[in-house]
């Protein structure tokens, strides 16, 4: 079928507010009545604090580490590692990509070495990056590094088998060069299912950083969650393990919003 | 008129073209002089787009020759400007810069880029969309965009692959005679192709008919409809004459094309 005149956005159809209402509505519901079964059954002692904290023995805790100045440097100690090591990874994994992707041979060259990395778990790096780096940030970085680098490598060459030949077809045809084609046309055209990797790797990211705080740190969420375990808070472990989540969620909005920014064309 | 001393713009000698054991051309011998506007009409499969892929250089003749401007192509001639029937526009780029694209690539400045852009936005009557990305155009602004992005870059020769088989029949006829009007101001050398009579004749100053596969060419037409011309013309008695005459040599040939399929 050929593409008729396709009016822009606006066309979603609008429905009754109710109706675009009535599914966040249920959502805010359902969590509310969790929250309320949780806390009824661990006041009514069905269930032991210590193994499961009441939500709002977790939100004091949440408080009182706030107050103290301590919550915030988790959060951002995490954040920071997780940006860090994944935006190098990223810088490295997308022009790396596009190239192999575009050449044969090179992809040959990077074969064995991309055939090994790939079945390696982040943390299997651990001990090993302990050696290279010592506790510092630059060991957490390595471990995010690791953990998403090959992955997001195999994303950005599969991404380039989705650009269209036809319009590399249509660029050469217009004078470009291989150089001007991997800038031009393969690089923007693969954009949007190179980020939609990413976000996937955004997830891995994390999952790396709070391994590699499990296992050695001084601060950041993983560090939070094992400090709590140690002195028995377990209000502390969930509260760690919440904020987790939240800030997980939040970088993936953040993700989005770029993306949106950077995809003009799609919208 | 230099086009008779000089070399022809386009010269096949003998082009044959395989796909392992399918042969789609054979022995085509073909010169197209600077300033002609050749259609190619030839039923599906025999070889047409073969060939102007050929031309373009995306692709090699099995054997035979081909040389645009006097020379064999070494790979992709940036000197044969194609028009696609899919449009082929980057998503990503507004109208403006698909346009420009070509003189990107010729690394001239952003300012003169635009300069030039502008005048073949124009020239397509698509003023008002300089910022927009293909996605919000329909097909026929698409195509037209495609035709200016060719246009802008100033090849010696455009070439096009049934670039108005996709749309409706009013867009077509509107493109088609916004064609004519191009070439009557530009007489670029343009190689066509089409599996419809009617667009052969109204656009072309030269029609090709070609075989069913394996491809030759069984029939060279003067197209001597007089310019400028417009949708009028298919009522002209010339018109009905030419286009009866081309039918019967297509008409053979979609036949035995339809035998051979069955």
């Amino acid at each position: 079928m050929t593409a008729k005149y396709a009016p822009p956005m606006v066309s979603v159809e609008r429905q009754p507010r109710w109706r675009r209402l009535k599914n966040p509505l249920i959502s805010l519901v359902s969590f509310g009545a969790l929250l309320l079964i949780w806390e009824g059954a661990t006041g009514l002692g069905l269930i032991e604090p210590l193994f499961l904290p009441a939500p709002s023995q977790i939100a004091q805790r949440a408080i009182q580490m706030a107050e103290q100045g301590t919550l915030l440097g988790h959060i951002v100690a995490s954040t920071w590692r997780v940006t860090v090591g994944f935006l190098i990874a990223s810088l490295v994994a997308i022009p790396l990509g596009i190239i192999l992707g575009f050449s044969q041979t090179s992809r040959a060259i990077f074969d064995p070495i991309l055939s090994f990395l790939r079945p390696l778990p982040s943390m299997s790096w651990i001990p090993l990056s302990l050696l290279w780096f010592g506790i510092g940030e630059s060991q957490k970085y390595s471990i995010v590094f690791m953990g998403a680098f090959a992955p997001s490598l195999l994303y950005v060459i599969e991404a380039t088998k989705s650009v269209d030949p036809l319009l590399v077809k249509a660029a050469q045809n217009l004078g470009a060069r291989p150089r001007d084609v991997m800038i031009e046309v393969i690089l923007p055209g693969s954009l949007p299912q190179i980020l939609s990797g990413l976000k996937v790797m955004l997830g891995i990211a994390w999952t790396c950083v709070i391994s590699a705080e499990l296992v050695a740190a001084r601060e950041g969420l993983g560090f939070m969650i094992m400090n709590g375990k140690e002195y028995f808070q377990t209000d502390t472990v969930v509260l760690g393990m919440v904020l987790i989540s939240v800030t997980v969620m939040a970088t993936d909005l953040v993700f989005r919003f770029f993306e949106r920014r950077i995809l003009p064309w799609k919208a | 008129m230099e086009s008779l001393t000089s070399a022809p713009a386009i010269e096949l000698s003998h082009v044959s073209k395989h796909y392992g054991s399918m042969q789609a051309l054979k022995d085509v011998s073909l010169a197209v002089q600077e300033g002609e506007f050749v259609v190619i009409v030839g039923a599906s499969g025999c070889g047409k787009s073969t060939m102007l892929n050929m031309i373009a250089g995306f692709d090699r003749p099995t054997s035979g020759r081909i040389q645009v401007q006097g020379r064999e192509n070494t790979g992709v001639n940036p000197e044969c400007g194609m028009v696609f029937q899919q449009y082929a526009l980057f998503p990503w780029m507004t109208v403006e810069d698909n346009i420009a694209f070509g003189l990107k690539m010729k690394r001239m400045s952003k300012a003169e880029r635009r300069n030039r852009a502008q005048e073949y936005i124009d020239m397509v009557g698509l003023r008002g969309f300089e910022k927009s990305y293909p996605k919000a155009l329909s097909g026929g602004m698409r195509q037209r965009v495609a035709i200016a992005r060719v246009l802008a870059n100033n090849p010696k020769v455009m070439l096009f692959d049934e670039p108005f088989a996709a749309l409706d029949a009013m867009t077509r006829q509107v493109l088609q005679e916004q064609l004519v009007r191009i070439y009557e101001q530009q007489r670029k050398t343009i190689v066509f192709i089409t599996h419809s009579i009617d667009e052969a004749l109204l656009l072309s100053s030269r029609i090709i008919v070609m075989s069913a596969r394996p491809g030759q060419v069984v029939q060279d037409i003067n197209n001597d409809l007089p310019h400028p011309r417009n949708a009028d013309v298919q009522l002209s008695e010339r018109y009905l004459e030419l286009k009866r005459h081309i039918w019967h040599a297509v008409q053979a040939e979609v036949v035995r094309s339809i035998e051979a399929a069955a």
